[in-house]
């Protein structure tokens, strides 16, 4: 069935001209597994019968199971465009072959990391829409993704069956909800208006957004109707396709076209769009379906579609699918919308080139990734890591920007955490094998060029989750990746027995190489952590762990949720302790930094690698610190990155740089486990205020110091009003509005707050917004579908931290009760060290 | 806890004890009505031990006590030369031991041959770890307690278990009712099977170290079974339990009297240890504790540890300290990770108030690979830690060079350091005038050691010259003494230790 060779996509492969990176991206739901099949159909890889319910890109047992996509799978097409559309691609190409390298993505919102990774190594997106449910959150989310990935979306509004079978739609209806969907799409993304993107809003008159059906194998852009009718009315294509959309009326009686929906006698006119484009599905809707058979063959007729005589016998549903995949074939209308539109490689390089690379733009890697040379020096995106059937050994999935990658020759293997110069996370090894991702299969290809898609074969070992692969000993690294989701939700797992405990450490490390999000540690109490984007994601990471990557019995905890410890108000006194010897003083308070701050830590805005100047700048024009004492952080942690700063604010002490190493070591002890839950301090300042030492070197060493140092940011804290921040949710709730009783006393039980509650226009589905603790949020799925009788279906991405009521000391209180749950689980003593154990007198 | 290395006289005699707690765990006392200094201290045993065993007329006897005890040292003392008298000594010398530099379940043989000891007699809780150089004398002292209440408890707490065979442990404060016990338990399960092995009262020194010798006869034979173990909450038990990770462990508590099942902590505790061994891997620089003078074959395991340690390309100090704690061992701020050799008592270190893990040597091993993986199994005993990496081969790592380890601390993975001196080994027979090839910066490789790396990455390198900067300074009298207690810095310990 295959109707190209590996040969012939490789010769593709040498033409950066003729290739399209792109994935599709989606809401949970909205049918873009479905949708691919239908496109990897026109490839010729799936029989034609089986396109619809076949799913080429579920490649696992569970993703069949569940009916959705859990990793994003790429696979590499081959489209032969019509000679006549060659003119209207916009960018440089050469003859009429072309290789569509897709990946099909995730649409819940815990795979999130999955597009992700799928985006960062495609220059387009194929962004599916329902016709009925609209936007949604997760549409919204992965497109603001591509979109400061500089990635240029095309949309194809799915499921148009869907409206046309259940909800009866009139056309102008249809007309209406087109417009509504893309005018939300456009608002989007106009928001994220890029000069060097240009205009990417998607518009039906000029082919970037297309209509269909991925279930019944049938789509449609204006250009095939316009195709179809600028022969017929003698007009320009192009204009045709502007003729077919929006205000634009046709007169039948005067054969005049216009703008105003009335003609001069004030009969209304039929939009051409319904006229044309509508009129005919909707005359073969309603004949197949009220089975008025002898009206079928002249339509079939007129429309040039053949039918074979098995064919002709079908009835209903099924006849219709054959007869709209005939009329309008799904595979040839989105494969040439993608052709078109969408830029390759070579377009899209020379401006996603500032945003993917870290190092100078005039350097030979910068250089080579903008002209997408296959002869320069090497440079490879690894966006993640694919399980190959041989077990514990991954494929390294990538992008090739920059020259030709094949086995043999060593390259640099550069880490998330490579610094030019710095040997740290590098690694020179050879490749043995390039393969051609293909769904759930392989093909071994020689060497791979500028602005492919590509499986690695032998270094992922080297590699944990992603990583720059180069042949150029000054290149930088490519950008890491950013995720939308954070893994919030953890589960303590432990072995049934203690011998197995080297198997689960094996299974931890593969699971987390397997997923690009999961985390994986150890704490001190020996449970291993095992850290996801929601339930879901865990439940899933949880089976392939025990499964396949462990292979081991284990014992789950139930989910937890990491807190941050942080405090309320400035220390009510200075809080002092001494050092072992009591020959050293340190004094310090601790006051909350504000949230702003925190968030710019974070996200990388203010940064602790950054110039002292710089940094100290920003923080006193952007969050009116003073400058001198934004100069004078020692550090930031836990991890020498985190949300908590060591402010020096004292005045002329004698040998203080001599203790610095000592208190920074110290406070990245103290943030990284606080002293209410030994969980990690967020959004707290220490002001070092002043500090007596020994005069003599040997008394004031780290053995002193050290010790000290963290029982005084203990006290600190405890004395500045202690608290917890508890990660919270977004949750958006879609479901009729008969069901929103039932969704609010779900959300009440679990202390949600809705924010937002919205109608979408033109139908009876309500969207609720509502921010849910992650705390409140095991189970939710299951109670909030019992009380809605199915008819809700959430989705929960994190959001924010928000602090929990009252403080960890107030006995009885709820933000109490947490901590001693903690302490327990953590096998602590239940109650918070009292200030005396930190804290000394004078 | 003492600060320095040994502590002042003065500091051990004002140095307050809990002896509550204290009774809690290892320590008993002798308290007034109980039983005399005579029987308490085992006078007469200990004083035809001394005759029987050593064959001299002149003696030099050290007599070592744990804190606990030292109270009753002076009569002791004189109970024990009385003793001695009457079997017709003349010429002996009798020495009170106090304030181990280590766990005082050790024999400090070192202090004793300060006095020319020719035996030890200890006193108190006892590791029984083998001595090298001097014969021991044990005494236990006596705690409290009814032998056939250990039968009736344990019966009911292994009501639904019924075990076949048990093996009896005894914390050695208890053992002295051991035939009593065994003869409870008979009584109550006619047809169980009970083992074992009375401790011993007298020890004689190793003289060499001998690696085939293993005091099998100790251990259960079985892969599984039930162990019923006598005695308060000590590191015995944790011991007992980490190392039959399969056994059921029953204790009975002679203070509360009540017989309990204490393995279900065990994996806890494996799971505990394992994330030790996970943190010993992260690390490349080693820090090798002295924590005993006493237990034989300590050397050999400290040779063996560095040589390991060496041929993995980690960097490697040995330090003693004296008793732990966490200021002196921060001190040591580039080591990454100890290893503890000490006796099996005091080698699980509970390390949260440390800044570094703290491991044991079988630890150590499971994290290098050096010895078979982890089953579940789990070693203390010098003898058998050496005897394991014996078997194991000790595989170059050539092969698998640098490949990144998978840190499970972090999550994320980790560059393995080579502060090894491979690089020597490559270049020898090669000639020494072969040329450095420079890289692309123009400047030569240089040779990285664990230290040079560790003052790189400190923001206090040291004393600033400031050469030609400032004014030539004026000689002046310095302080006196050595730092530990310089004359004119008061150096007198405040009230409130913590």
């Amino acid at each position: 069935m295959v109707n190209f060779t590996v040969d012939q996509i490789c010769a593709l492969q040498a033409k950066p001209t003729n290739i399209r990176n792109m994935s599709v991206i989606a809401h949970v739901d909205h049918g873009k597994s479905t949708l691919t099949d239908a496109l990897v159909t026109k490839a010729g890889i799936i029989a034609q019968a089986n396109a619809g319910n076949m799913r080429y890109t579920d490649t696992r047992d569970d993703e069949k199971e569940r009916g959705i996509t859990i990793k994003s799978t790429a696979i590499s097409m081959y489209f032969e465009i019509d000679k006549e559309e060659l003119s209207a691609i916009k960018q440089k190409t050469e003859g009429t072959e072309f290789l569509i390298n897709l990946i099909d993505s995730p649409g819940h919102v815990d795979f999130s990391s999955e597009v992700t990774a799928a985006l960062r190594v495609t220059d387009g997106a194929l962004v599916v829409v329902d016709c009925v449910e609209g936007v949604c959150v997760q549409t919204e989310t992965v497109l603001r993704q591509s979109l400061t990935e500089r990635i240029k979306p095309v949309v194809i509004i799915n499921k148009v069956d869907r409206a046309l079978l259940e909800l009866q739609v009139s056309k102008e209806d249809l007309f209406q909800s087109f417009s509504r969907t893309i005018e939300s799409v456009n608002v989007l993304v106009s928001t994220y208006h890029d000069v060097a993107l240009g205009d990417v809003q998607v518009y039906p008159d000029k082919g970037t957004v297309a209509f269909g059906s991925g279930l019944h194998g049938w789509a449609f852009t204006l250009r095939q109707f316009a195709t179809r009718y600028s022969k017929k009315f003698g007009v320009d294509k192009e204009k045709m396709m502007a003729k077919l959309w929006g205000d634009n009326f046709f007169n039948p009686a005067t054969k005049k076209w216009s703008t105003k929906p009335t003609d001069t006698d004030g009969k209304s006119l039929e939009r051409a769009f319904n006229m044309f484009v509508l009129d005919p599905i909707f005359k073969i809707f309603d004949a197949v379906m009220n089975f008025k058979k002898d009206s079928i063959a002249p339509m079939l007729e007129k429309l040039n579609v053949n039918l074979t005589s098995d064919e002709r016998d079908l009835e209903g549903k099924a006849l219709l699918k054959v007869v709209m995949r005939k009329f309008l074939p799904a595979g040839e209308a989105l494969l040439e919308m993608i052709v078109i539109n969408l830029p390759s490689p070579l377009t899209a390089q020379r401006y996603r080139v500032e945003t993917l690379y870290e190092g100078p733009m005039d350097d030979e890697s910068a250089i080579g990734i903008r002209d997408c040379d296959p002869k320069g020096p090497l440079v490879l995106y690894v966006s993640k890591m694919v399980p190959t059937s041989d077990k514990g050994r991954f494929y390294a999935f990538g992008r090739v920007f920059s020259g030709t990658v094949r086995s043999g020759p060593k390259i640099r293997i550069q880490g998330p955490n490579y610094i030019p110069g710095k040997k740290d996370d590098l690694f020179v090894k050879s490749i043995q094998r390039t393969v051609l991702m293909m769904g759930r299969y392989v093909e071994p290809i020689e060497e791979c060029p500028a602005g492919n898609i590509v499986g690695l074969v032998g270094i992922d070992q080297f590699l944990l989750k992603s990583g720059t692969l180069t042949s150029s000993e000054t290149a930088h690294n490519m950008r890491v990746m950013k995720f939308s989701v954070s893994p919030v939700v953890q589960v303590a797992v432990e072995v049934k027995n203690a011998a197995d405990l080297p198997k689960l450490v094996e299974g931890l490390k593969r699971l987390s190489k397997s997923d690009p999000c999961v985390q994986t540690w150890i704490n001190e109490t020996g449970e291993h952590i095992v850290a996801g984007a929601g339930e879901l994601h865990l439940e899933i990471c949880l089976k392939d762990l025990e499964e396949d990557h462990a292979g081991v019995p284990l014992k789950k905890s139930d989910p937890v949720v990491g807190y941050r410890e942080t405090v309320r108000a400035e220390s009510s006194m200075t809080a002092l302790s001494k050092s072992q010897n009591k020959h050293n003083r340190l004094y310090v308070k601790a006051l909350p930094i504000d949230e702003e701050v925190s968030l710019a830590i974070e996200s990388g805005k203010i940064g602790a690698r950054e110039d002292v100047k710089v940094r100290a700048r920003i923080l006193a024009d952007d969050f009116g610190w003073d400058v001198t004492d934004a100069r004078k952080i020692w550090t930031f942690g836990p991890d020498g990155t985190g949300p908590n700063l060591f402010v020096d604010v004292t005045k002329g002490v004698q040998y203080l740089n001599e203790i610095k190493d000592s208190c920074v070591a110290a406070f990245q002890w103290a943030t990284k486990e606080g002293v209410c839950a030994e969980e990690n301090m967020r959004g707290i300042r220490f002001n070092l205020l002043d500090v007596t030492l020994h005069a003599d070197a040997i008394h004031r060493g780290g053995g002193q110091l050290i010790p000290t140092c963290r029982r005084v940011c203990y006290a600190a804290c405890l004395l500045a009003s202690p608290a917890l921040q508890e990660p919270v949710y977004l949750v958006e709730i879609q479901c009729p509005e008969n069901a929103i009783g039932g969704i609010y006393s779900v959300l009440n039980k679990r202390r949600g707050q809705v924010f937002s509650e919205e109608q979408r226009p033109g139908t009876p589905m309500f969207t609720v917004k509502a921010y849910l603790p992650v705390m409140e949020s095991f189970g939710f799925t299951a109670d909030l579908r019992s009380h809605t009788q199915g008819q809700a279906f959430p989705q929960a991405v994190f959001d924010h931290w928000e602090l929990m009521p009252g403080s960890t000391l107030d006995a009885g209180s709820k933000v109490a009760d947490v901590v001693k749950g903690i302490r327990i689980r953590k096998g602590l003593k239940p109650d918070i060290p009292s200030l005396d154990t930190y804290y000394d007198k004078l | 806890m003492s600060a320095a290395f040994s502590s002042n006289a003065e500091a051990v005699i004002t140095r307050p004890l809990d002896l509550a707690e204290q009774e809690k765990r290892t320590g008993i006392q002798r308290k007034e009505s109980d039983l005399s200094i005579a029987e308490f201290y085992d006078i007469d045993r200990t004083s035809s031990e001394i005759q029987s065993r050593l064959l001299k007329r002149v003696i030099n006897i050290a007599l070592q006590f744990p804190d606990e005890m030292l109270r009753d040292s002076v009569s002791v003392y004189l109970s024990l030369g009385a003793a001695l008298r009457s079997k017709g000594y003349v010429d002996f010398n009798l020495f009170v031991l106090a304030d181990t530099s280590y766990g005082s379940c050790c024999v400090d043989e070192v202090a004793a041959q300060h006095v020319n000891a020719d035996a030890v007699v200890h006193y108190g809780h006892a590791c029984l770890s083998p001595t090298t150089r001097l014969p021991t004398i044990y005494v236990y002292g006596r705690r409290k307690f009814g032998p056939e209440r250990v039968a009736t408890s344990f019966a009911s707490a292994c009501a639904e278990l019924s075990p076949k065979s048990i093996t009896l442990r005894m914390d050695v404060s208890c053992c002295y009712a051991a035939d009593d016990i065994i003869k409870a338990l008979q009584l109550r399960f006619s047809d169980m099977h009970i083992s074992y092995s009375q401790l011993p009262g007298f020890q004689a020194a190793l003289e060499t170290w001998r690696s085939d010798e293993t005091q099998s006869s100790h251990e259960p034979s079985a892969e599984t079974g039930t162990i019923l173990f006598v005695g308060p909450e000590t590191l015995a038990l944790t011991n007992l339990m980490i190392t039959h990770g399969n056994y059921q462990v029953f204790r009975y508590d002679p203070a509360s009297d009540t017989c309990s099942l204490e393995s279900v902590r065990t994996n806890k505790l494996l799971m505990r240890r394992y994330t030790m061994v996970q943190r010993a891997r992260d690390a490349d620089v080693f820090g090798i504790l002295v924590g005993t003078l006493g237990v034989a074959s300590y050397l050999h395991l400290i040779k063996q540890l560095r040589q390991v340690l060496t041929q993995k390309g980690k960097k490697t100090y040995t330090i003693s300290v004296g008793k732990l704690n966490p200021a002196k061992l921060a001190n040591f701020a580039e080591i990454e990770c100890f290893i503890l050799v000490a006796c099996p008592e005091n080698s699980l270190i509970e390390s949260k108030e440390y800044f570094r893990p703290i491991v044991t040597p079988f630890e150590l091993q499971i994290a290098l690979g050096v010895t078979s993986t982890w089953d579940g199994r789990y070693l203390l005993d010098f003898d058998k830690v050496l005897k394991d990496t014996g078997n194991g081969s000790i595989q170059d790592g050539a092969d698998a060079e640098d490949e990144p380890e998978f840190s499970l601390i972090t999550g994320k993975y980790r560059r393995v350091k080579n502060y090894g001196d491979r690089l020597t080994e490559d270049t020898t027979g090669q000639e020494k005038s072969a040329l450095v090839s420079r890289n692309q910066q123009n400047t030569i490789a240089k040779m990285e050691t664990a230290a040079g790396e560790f003052l790189n990455n400190r923001s206090w390198q040291g004393l600033e010259q400031n050469l030609g900067m400032d004014e030539p300074a004026i000689l002046e009298k310095g302080r006196m003494g050595i730092a530990k207690g310089y004359r004119e810095v008061d150096h007198a310990p405040e009230n409130d230790v913590p």
